[in-house]
């Protein structure tokens, strides 16, 4: 947690204040029940009363777009673009600019997550159905694009989305409507072998695996309104993360598993935050603004090399943007 | 005048009297002019205006309830702008349909009647369909300004595949059909299934050289197309209007600062309600603008409909919520700020709300028993919520109002009323909401 703080302050304006407080840490061996928590309020006051991290716009059609993932070699990134009714995958390869659509089905599809080893993705096709949509999850390979059914009901209708891997790649969590409302629930890679996770009559949703296999983060209405709870791969320990007023959705994990990022509407207008997060899964300080903009900015996504994205419209139209830095080095 | 001399000139006494009494019933009335959101495929009203926190979890939803402009209003906190505009509008929240039936209750809602609706399975109800609302204004208060008194902007509705009855003028004529418009981002203006001179297509308009070149297109086709045989002065009026290079002007978003576009949002939607201003401004008298084309959202052919049986959390979280707060909010701005507000009435509804039980999709399913809606403007109240549903939001805690009682009070305060529609031999529907009026 020591080495973790000092990442944190590392670097910009606050690494100077960052090394007193290190100084402070070793040299008067504060206990660490005082220093860690005291610490930790001094690295989220450098950042909450900081502007926001300068962004760089990845794309520029303006098109509304949701939910990117990035490659684990950060090259590329996908995303899901509206395009007047349709809703397709897209992959863009960042150095070139170069866009591609990641399929080539007709029908909705979204929630498209890159493998740990970035040989293939999980995403959420939409079948286009005799009556609503049946949504399931599908498996694609890259480079070939074979496409392959993972998580099909064997009920018709029911909704299969939201995938997000495991981190060793051997098991996806997933949300479902297969036994009436949406909770979270498990499958191996192969598609079997289903584990319900979460059974609450409220709605569970976009769950998100930590870095280190051992939490699952994801929104709930639970309590209320959406908020941000993590549970445990074997569907224990569920516990709350968020408390504010105010919606809490979209949860992620920063690469190294310290932060999660979300959006919430706390001030009244979607924003993406993070918080640091305990070794036990407990936030740590307050939550901090890092979008600060008027704009609506929505479905973060973290670099592999820790840095924030998101989908904003603070240009013109709906955009990808990214910090230029690590987004607890500003 | 002589009655001979009106004769000759092919108007009767009798449409001389009408149409003087609609001038002085016009002349008195509150507001000039309607503007319609027509929120297709039905909104839950326990997600947007009539929020049920302390409902058990399975009927809530996932949102909270927000403060609003004015104490004691709280709606979704999905919809911040509409929150903090709240005191230049009034919500309607015992709203009831007769028909769980894209088809049948949208006609109930763009007619105020059932007579002649199609149903999803196919069936047409008995009795001759009605004309719509912003057909009855074409027919009763004419022109204004010279721009077609009806517009709607938008395709033609659906239900899956199916083609809804009541968006026209009926039995008033094809002169009181609306005249189609719409926008879409990245192809600008369109003219719908504009087929008035052989040969030409709708096409995709955007740059003002195209705009123009296909308006001349179209008023060289005037002259030829025997379809102008159906259509009385008043639409050849406005049709002309449309050729005229001052006129056309209105059509031109292009026109509009950067900025106001941007606060309409730059979707669909969003241009179609900064067209809607425009066009009021410029004399329409009943601007339709339809949410989508389709009911469905995305599959089954939807254009981002209401009608979110599945993922309905998801959907207008990402997407419908947003689009709603900033579009609509920016409407009733944009009319304060230039002045208009008062006199033209703002409605935005669908045909019926949604199940307040969440189904196993995530979603919610019709519901007719009790919805919402939002009235500003015209001359109505504003700042009051208006009726009530019970404590889960599944019937009428309070007197219902129905689509015809809404629709009646709307167009009263154009100075549209029993005695107008009688007069044109229409049947008058529904009771005026005295609260909304007062």
């Amino acid at each position: 947690m020591k080495c973790a703080m000092r990442f944190h302050l590392t670097g910009g304006r606050g690494s100077r204040r960052a090394v007193s407080v290190s100084r402070l840490w070793d040299n008067q061996r504060l206990s660490r029940s005082f220093a860690l928590p005291f610490v930790t309020l001094f690295a989220v006051l450098i950042l909450a009363a900081a502007a926001p991290p300068e962004v760089v716009r990845i794309t520029t059609d303006g098109v509304l777009k949701q939910r990117p993932s990035w490659s684990p070699d950060g090259q590329h990134v996908v995303f899901a673009r509206h395009i007047g009714s349709t809703i397709f995958l897209y992959q863009r390869e960042l150095t070139t600019g170069m866009e591609d659509r990641l399929t080539v089905q007709m029908h909705p599809e979204f929630d498209a997550v890159f493998a740990p080893d970035g040989k293939s993705l999980l995403f959420a096709f939409d079948k286009t159905s005799p009556g609503q949509g049946d949504i399931e999850i599908y498996h694609i390979t890259l480079p070939e694009r074979v496409v392959t059914p993972l998580a099909t009901s064997p009920k018709g209708l029911s909704h299969e989305e939201s995938p997000a891997w495991s981190p060793d790649g051997k098991r996806f969590a997933f949300t479902s409507t297969y036994q009436g409302n949406q909770d979270v629930y498990m499958a191996n890679i192969d598609g079997g072998e289903w584990t319900r996770l979460t059974d609450d009559a409220a709605t569970d949703a976009h769950p998100a695996w930590s870095p280190d296999g051992k939490t699952i983060a994801f929104a709930t209405s639970r309590w209320g309104n959406f908020e941000i709870a993590l549970v445990n791969p074997d569907g224990e320990n569920l516990r709350r993360f968020t408390t504010a007023t105010g919606l809490d959705d979209y949860p992620c994990w920063s690469p190294d598993g310290k932060q999660l990022a979300w959006t919430a509407n706390r001030d009244g207008n979607l924003e993406i935050y993070t918080q640091a997060v305990s070794d036990v899964g407990e936030p740590i300080g307050e939550p901090i603004n890092m979008t600060q903009n008027d704009a609506l900015d929505n479905f973060p996504a973290w670099t592999p090399d820790g840095r924030l994205s998101f989908i904003s419209d603070r240009d013109d139209g709906f955009d990808l943007y990214v910090t230029k830095k690590s987004a607890f080095s500003q | 005048m002589r009655a001979g001399a009106l004769s000759a000139l092919g108007v009767t006494l009798a449409d001389l009297l009408r149409i003087r009494a609609a001038a002085n019933e016009t002349a008195k009335a509150p507001a000039k002019s309607v503007i319609l959101l027509w929120l297709w495929g039905g909104p839950s009203h326990l997600d947007t205006f009539d929020l049920k926190p302390h409902a058990p979890v399975q009927y809530r939803g996932p949102y909270s309830p927000i403060a609003t402009s004015v104490p004691g209003i709280e709606i979704c906190e999905l919809l911040p702008g509409l929150a903090k505009r709240a005191h230049q509008y009034s919500i309607l929240r015992s709203l009831k349909c007769a028909s769980n039936d894209h088809g049948i209750a949208g006609t109930i809602g763009l007619t105020g009647n059932i007579q002649g609706a199609a149903s999803l399975s196919g069936q047409t109800l008995p009795g001759a369909v009605q004309p719509t609302h912003g057909s009855v204004v074409s027919k009763i208060l004419g022109a204004s300004s010279g721009m077609p008194r009806f517009m709607t902007l938008g395709d033609h509705l659906h239900q899956g595949k199916r083609a809804i009855t009541g968006e026209g003028g009926a039995a008033l004529g094809p002169m009181h059909d609306p005249f189609r418009l719409d926008y879409h981002p990245g192809k600008g203006l369109e003219l719908p299934h504009l087929t008035l001179a052989d040969g030409l297509t709708p096409s995709g308009i955007d740059a003002r050289g195209r705009l123009q070149s296909r308006l001349d297109d179209l008023s060289r086709g005037l002259n030829t197309s025997p379809r102008m045989a159906r259509f009385d002065e008043f639409y050849q009026q406005a049709f002309s209007l449309l050729t005229d290079p001052a006129a056309r002007q209105v059509f031109d978003l292009d026109r509009e600062p950067e900025s106001l576009r941007r606060r309409y949002g730059k979707f669909r939607f969003g241009q179609c309600c900064l067209l809607a201003r425009r066009l009021v401004e410029s004399g329409a008298r009943f601007v339709q603008v339809n949410w989508s084309a389709h009911v469905e959202p995305v599959e089954d052919g939807g254009d981002g409909g209401w009608d979110m049986h599945d993922r309905y959390f998801q959907q207008y979280q990402d997407r419908h919520a947003w689009m709603l707060d900033r579009s609509l909010s920016a409407l009733l701005d944009d009319l304060s700020e230039r002045g208009l507000l008062h006199e033209t009435a703002v409605v935005a509804v669908g045909e019926f709300g949604r199940t307040p039980k969440i189904n196993n999709k995530a979603g919610r399913d019709h519901w007719e028993h009790v919805y919402s809606g939002l009235v500003a403007g015209g001359g109505m109240a504003a700042g009051k919520v208006i009726g009530a549903s019970d404590r889960l939001g599944e019937y009428p805690a309070t007197a219902a109002f129905t689509p015809a009682d809404l629709f009646a009070t709307v167009l009263g305060q154009v100075g549209i009323d029993t005695t107008s529609l009688t007069t044109n031999n229409l049947l008058p529907q529904g009771s005026r909401i005295e609260e909304l009026v007062a």
